[in-house]
């Protein structure tokens, strides 16, 4: 072997170096695989890191806080150099942030804030739910007597999707267009609940609503059920989570709209903000936030929902979120919006 | 008066004085439309809660009602939406999945031995996550027009025709049932009541039926053509209302049940098969909840896995109100209408008044616990 090969091996050496400063480790720490969702999230979220080169390792709190703690204390000493936190308890999370910061080890927050400056925060905007969904149903019902149902009252989401909502119709309310004649938080989000209040709202303004700006689709559905037993029909509804039944609605026109998060496209964001950050470079689209409880600044990137609606109804299907079978089941084929064609 | 009947009065009086003073405050409580929603929206606990006074009376809880409801109601949809099942296979499987559960139930507490209450606490976990997993969350639309008249609503009541059919009918029941027991007591030897107190019965019983047809049929929605009537939900909870006051009383069921609660030591002694009465109890009200929990998808229009959520105590509170003793042993199925009616009243009248969600889960616990209060000073 001559002067040559000596070189090639050693270019290839260094060239391998830099590919392994590239590919770091992602250790990602999830809060509770019993619910349903964040399954979801984690297949979008390894292909991803695969599809980046970057490893992942991966520990689930089973809902504990402190088992929490030492589930990152052991994705550190896996070799993790980025951490993505989804924290069961955003206070109690604090001494891992601590071990982390001693080793220079960025931190992603996913989808549930850590308030903590050095954190970067990835999430959808809530807010920007609630505006989606008034603005969908304002468009249908420029003027008219609204209800809303908001969420469940032990949850702050809900108040940020009401301000949301808020922000959509103010200048309708300040023109005098638009009347707030009643609003009702829905105990613990059930349809059931959101169907009964909606029952005692028709008999309090005897039957005079026009529009119903329910914060998602499960409470929709029972708005829905509502309205239909007092032969209220063609008022609009709006929900949030892309569920299939609901999705089911549009297509059939009984909702408006439903606001759609789709986590896969989360997950994949987070994949990418990891391997930025673990790099040390900067993240894409990020910007300084100070919205939590305690006002701390810390940096953020809030992804668009979309509002699906009968005219980009083809948009779920396309993405593989649901099947066009589901979607257009028992649809009228005389009356069918586009995507059911 | 007996002290049965003088407690149903108390009750009656009760719920009187809440629905007139919520009246007094909305304006709106004492209508026709508000009147159809309340009973509409009381039937599926009113359902649950006149079996689960026979189970109490036995001494015995089931805290999995609600669970088992969910569950039951989440089958039955999916069944139809996501498998295509005809309507009647679908509520087949529905009842047959409930008695399975109420058979393991009965069994684990009648034959093993274990308190209901741990038995059925179980039941209350797991049966929520069985309502989650069938459909993995998602919610299940009913579409089928018979099966959502079940529900009530518009398209779900027997229209002004039918309805003063069916109160003429019940009203013809209860009389010919007036004279017959008039009857049997004569021929017992027993000196029946002067005919006038019987008059006196059978005209209040005609009057509050076809008081209530009326005001069931006032309820006209905008662009029909005629009044509503008799809601689907309320038909279907009289009747098992009627059917279990009758097992009851006058059964021999139904006297083993009131025996195994006033003293189930003395029950066994005396012969009767205390575990086959319990296990055919938890049978009776397993298939209730499957009857509720097709009333509850039919009103959705959906079966959700949230359904029946912390329904078994509202059921339980409804059984106690309404006058069944948790010690066992003493209580009446007609009274779980009036307790069932008065916790309704409660919570949809606070709707109307537009008060806060949380003053109203406070006024609703106190005065829950006032009711029973005020039921226990004037039985002193």
């Amino acid at each position: 072997m001559g002067m040559q090969g000596t070189w090639t091996a050693g270019a290839l050496l260094c060239l391998s170096l830099k590919a392994l400063a590239a590919v770091p480790v992602v250790g990602v720490s999830w809060s509770n695989f019993q619910e349903e969702r964040w399954k979801t999230d984690e297949t979008a979220m390894k292909a991803e890191l695969g599809r980046l080169g970057a490893g992942y390792v991966s520990a689930d709190a089973g809902g504990s806080p402190e088992k929490q703690l030492a589930d990152i204390e052991s994705l550190l000493a896996k070799g993790a150099k980025v951490l993505v936190i989804l924290a069961m308890d955003k206070d109690a999370i604090a001494p891992a942030l601590a071990k982390a910061r001693a080793r220079k080890v960025p931190v992603l927050a996913y989808d549930r804030l850590i308030e903590s400056p050095e954190v970067f925060y990835l999430t959808f905007d809530n807010r920007e739910v609630g505006r989606l969904q008034a603005a969908a149903v304002l468009a249908v019902r420029p003027k008219g007597r609204y209800v809303m149902i908001k969420g469940s009252a032990a949850d702050p989401n809900s108040d940020f999707l009401r301000a949301g909502q808020q922000d959509a119709l103010a200048e309708a309310v300040r023109r005098g267009d638009v009347q707030i004649v009643a609003e009702e938080y829905t105990d613990g989000w059930k349809p059931e609940v959101a169907q009964k209040n909606l029952e005692q709202i028709l008999t309090r303004t005897k039957g005079q609503v026009d529009a119903v700006v329910a914060a998602n689709d499960g409470t929709a559905g029972g708005a829905i059920a509502a309205l239909a037993g007092r032969g209220l029909k063609g008022v609009p509804v709006s929900g949030q989570d892309a569920d299939h039944a609901a999705l089911n609605r549009i297509a059939l026109g009984t909702q408006t709209v439903s606001v759609w998060k789709d986590s896969r496209l989360l997950a994949r964001e987070a994949a990418t903000a990891a391997v930025q950050l673990a790099n040390g470079q900067k993240v894409q689209g990020a910007a300084p936030w100070a919205g939590g409880e305690r006002k701390v600044s810390l940096p953020a990137k809030f992804l668009a929902p979309v509002a699906i609606t009968q005219a980009n109804l083809d948009q779920v299907i396309t993405a593989g979120w649901v099947s066009k079978a589901v979607v257009c089941k028992g649809v009228d084929p005389a009356k069918a919006p586009a995507a059911c064609k | 008066m007996s002290g049965a009947t003088q407690r149903l009065a108390v009750m009656a009086a009760v719920l009187v004085a809440i629905a007139t003073g919520f009246h007094l405050l909305t304006g709106s409580f004492l209508t026709a439309e508000n009147l159809s929603n309340l009973v509409q929206q009381t039937a599926v606990v009113g359902i649950v809660a006149s079996g689960m006074a026979l189970v109490i009376v036995a001494r015995q809880i089931d805290l999995a009602v609600g669970s088992l409801l969910g569950a039951v109601g989440v089958l039955m949809a999916w069944l139809q939406y996501t498998h295509g099942w005809g309507v009647p296979a679908a509520l087949a499987a529905g009842l047959a999945f409930a008695l399975v559960i109420g058979l393991c139930q009965g069994a684990l507490s009648a034959v093993v031995g274990l308190p209901s209450f741990v038995v059925t606490l179980g039941g209350l976990v797991s049966l929520r996550g069985v309502a989650f997993l069938i459909a993995d969350g998602k919610t299940q639309p009913i579409s089928d027009p018979g099966l959502l008249a079940l529900g009530g609503g518009m398209d779900g009541t027997l229209g002004e025709g039918w309805s003063w059919v069916a109160g003429l009918v019940l009203v013809a029941v209860c009389v010919g049932w007036q004279a017959a027991q008039r009857q049997a007591q004569r021929h017992a030897g027993l000196a029946p009541r002067s005919l006038a107190r019987e008059a006196l019965q059978a005209s209040l019983t005609a009057l509050g039926v076809l008081g209530a047809v009326a005001v069931f049929n006032a309820y006209r929605i905008e662009g029909q053509e005629q009044g509503q009537g008799l809601p689907l939900p309320l038909l279907v909870w009289g009747a098992v209302v009627l059917a279990l006051s009758f097992v009851a009383r006058h059964t021999r069921f139904g006297r083993y049940v009131y025996a195994i609660g006033g003293n189930p030591d003395a029950a066994r002694l005396a012969g009767i098969p205390v575990r086959r009465v319990l296990i055919q109890l938890n049978l009776l009200l397993a298939a209730l909840v499957a009857l509720a929990a097709v009333v509850a998808m039919a009103r959705l229009n959906a079966g959700t896995n949230s359904m029946g959520t912390g329904m078994e105590l509202t059921v339980i509170a409804a059984a106690v109100i309404g006058g069944v003793s948790l010690a066992g042993g003493s209580g009446s199925v007609a009274g779980t209408v009036l307790g069932a009616l008065i916790i309704q009243s409660i919570d949809s009248g606070l709707l109307l008044t537009d008060v806060g969600i949380g003053w109203r889960m406070v006024v609703l616990g106190q005065v829950l616990v006032a009711a029973v209060v005020f039921d226990r000073v004037v039985q002193r």
